[in-house]
């Protein structure tokens, strides 16, 4: 069963959102960042198809869209979402040690699926655009540069 | 170890072009831009220029593309037809995904309301009524920065129905992507924007036919739009003088007129990004700004702009950075923030990383890309394993040009060309990985003891 989308407490967002295109599948983006954020983390079937009635589009092209995107989650997610970059310039610089640090501190067996206990998800994730300040995580979306594996195991327990 | 050159002046706070308002406290807020000469460029198009003397302006500026490519802008703009009743686009590429690459977000970290003014004299020149910006997800404060540009600049009469009072009216949104390099791509971010997987189109049409929507659409990059008000305000020509003028040997060449910015990052001592006229060296840059290698260590190799570009080696980098010069290396500018790897960097492990790269994000419409990647990841895996022979690099080479040049856009050169630059500069790193290969007939001399 879709659940009714939007939530009250979405709506106007939601409306406001549709309102800046021409054609209103292309706010599907954004409503599904919104999405995300409010139902725990991730987009259940249930989400994904009142999104779809929500935008008149068929659920398929929803799921296609939670597939192709990184930023998606269409399986349960942990609370807490941390992202490794792991291209060139955090490989030159040490990723390799954070994504084992991650892993090892949040009880991930790997990235990708969540710990046993739901809190975490920690995810591979290409070119995070801070190379000039290697390597760097993502904490629940905030920024962390200059990052050793010790200070990632200190970010990671200070998380609920 | 190479010589250390003296490295020539970085641009001064008085000179730069688009990092004037760096370090400036609130310089992404409207009172400071507006109290440092923000949106005089657009008051003055609006005000005494007709659109076609805009795009002329920028035409004789001989700007180039700042997202890779280097497509002259003014030439751009003149693709738009200008009798369509559709309306038109402007839409800008801030989905800043080439790795090692982060100019643009200090641009609309630090300077909002400066990529809002050249996006919107690019809709003025070109009958624009809307503005896309196109943000990657994995930018939080840029987005927030110029979303709260736009706000400032609805309040002001800056955006909306007539702008600064004159007969135009243009409105701008942010649309935020959600993790996906193919939508750096020009017309895969148009699908996206439209809502849908980033899937480049074939072209022609081209966007400044149908583009965004169906309709007339300008895509450019952050860097590009981000030089224009200074052209407005200075006039083309001066824009035209800065920088590499084109090789009066060959006709087709554009120079690399104007500013950049330019960073390194990767194993270096002063990772950044700074803002150079064309013309310093690769050697400068790396050397004298990113302050050369880490302790202890010596550069091996150089990809002089993102990852999609062939790798120089540590004795080819007296290039000058411009978009010829390079290319005549045999490489490419491509988004000038190199990426430095040194003596302690394995030339396998890193095609292992780069492959895996490519593979991940390649969109999968086209067969060379969608198993090629995989492939080429594969075979690197298997001769970092120790597994690999060398018949595996000969197989590289069969998939290199099975992949290049033969895909809807370029993903694919962009995987093909670091790749078949490090297996080809680097073979013996490759060789030292394999498996002892018996000599030609010494299993049998063996087998006969």
């Amino acid at each position: 069963m879709p659940v009714e989308f939007p939530p009250p407490e979405l709506r106007a967002a939601c409306e406001e959102i549709v309102a800046r295109y021409p054609v209103r599948s292309a706010a599907a983006l954004p409503i599904l960042h919104l999405a995300q954020r409010h139902y725990d983390n991730w987009i259940s079937p249930e989400v994904e198809a009142g999104v779809a009635r929500y935008l008149g589009v068929g659920d398929a092209h929803v799921r296609g869209l939670l597939t192709f995107y990184a930023m998606y989650n269409h399986r349960p997610a942990g609370r807490h979402e941390v992202w490794v970059c792991r291209t060139l310039t955090c490989w030159l610089r040490g990723a390799a040690a954070l994504k084992a640090a991650a892993l090892a501190r949040t009880g991930c067996a790997r990235a990708g699926e969540p710990s046993a206990d739901g809190r975490f998800l920690v995810k591979d994730m290409e070119c995070l655009g801070l190379c000039e300040l290697a390597p760097a995580v993502f904490v629940d979306g905030t920024p962390h540069t200059h990052v050793t594996p010790e200070a990632l195991a200190r970010l990671l327990d200070a998380c609920e | 170890m190479a010589p250390r050159p003296p490295a020539p002046a970085a641009l001064t706070p008085e000179t730069r072009v688009l990092s004037r308002n760096f370090g400036v406290a609130g310089s992404w807020t409207l009172a400071v831009a507006r109290e440092r000469g923000a949106y005089a460029s657009l008051e003055k198009a609006l005000g005494s220029m007709r659109p076609d003397e805009v795009v002329e302006e920028v035409k004789k500026s001989r700007l180039r593309g700042r997202g890779g490519a280097g497509f002259p802008t003014g030439v751009k703009w003149g693709f738009v037809p200008k009798d369509s009743p559709k309306p038109k686009y402007i839409v800008v590429n801030a989905d800043e995904s080439e790795p090692g690459t982060f100019k643009d977000r200090y641009l609309m970290e630090l300077d909002p309301h400066l990529l809002l003014e050249g996006a919107l004299i690019a809709a003025y020149a070109v009958g624009a009524s809307k503005v896309w910006i196109y943000i990657r997800g994995e930018y939080p404060l840029c987005i927030e920065r110029v979303e709260g540009a736009i706000r400032e600049a609805r309040a002001a009469g800056i955006l909306g129905d007539r702008v600064l009072g004159h007969a135009f009216s243009c409105d701008a949104d942010v649309h935020p992507g959600a993790g996906a390099y193919i939508c750096g791509e020009e017309t895969g971010l148009l699908e996206s924007l439209e809502g849908k997987r980033g899937h480049p189109r074939i072209k022609p049409p081209f966007p400044a036919v149908e583009g965004a929507f169906g309709c007339p659409t300008v895509i450019n990059n952050v860097e590009t739009l981000m030089h224009v008000p200074w052209i407005v305000a200075h006039g083309g020509e001066a824009f035209a003088r800065q920088g590499l003028p084109p090789d009066p040997a060959n006709p087709r060449s554009l120079g690399s007129a104007g500013t950049k910015l330019m960073g390194v990052s990767g194993a270096v001592r002063t990772p950044g990004l700074w803002e150079f006229e064309f013309g310093i060296t690769l050697r400068e840059l790396v050397y004298g700004y990113g302050g050369g290698p880490l302790e202890g260590r010596a550069i091996k190799a150089v990809i002089p702009g993102g990852l999609s570009m062939p790798v120089l080696t540590e004795a080819e980098l007296d290039v000058r950075m411009g978009f010829d010069e390079l290319q005549k290396a045999g490489s490419g500018l491509g988004t000038a923030c190199a990426i430095v790897m040194d003596d302690t960097c394995d030339m396998v492990d890193a095609c292992e990383n780069i492959a895996h790269f490519f593979a991940d994000e390649s969109c999968g419409q086209c067969t060379p890309c969608r198993e090629g990647c995989h492939w080429m990841e594969k075979i690197f895996r298997r001769i970092r394993s120790g597994a690999g022979t060398p018949a595996d690099l000969d197989l590289l080479e069969g998939l290199f040009v099975n992949i290049e040049g033969r895909t809807i856009c370029a993903l694919a050169d962009a995987a093909v060309w670091p790749l078949r630059s490090i297996v080809r500069k680097f073979r013996g790193e490759f060789l030292r990985r394999m498996r002892p290969q018996p000599a030609p007939g010494a299993a049998a001399v063996a087998g006969g003891r």
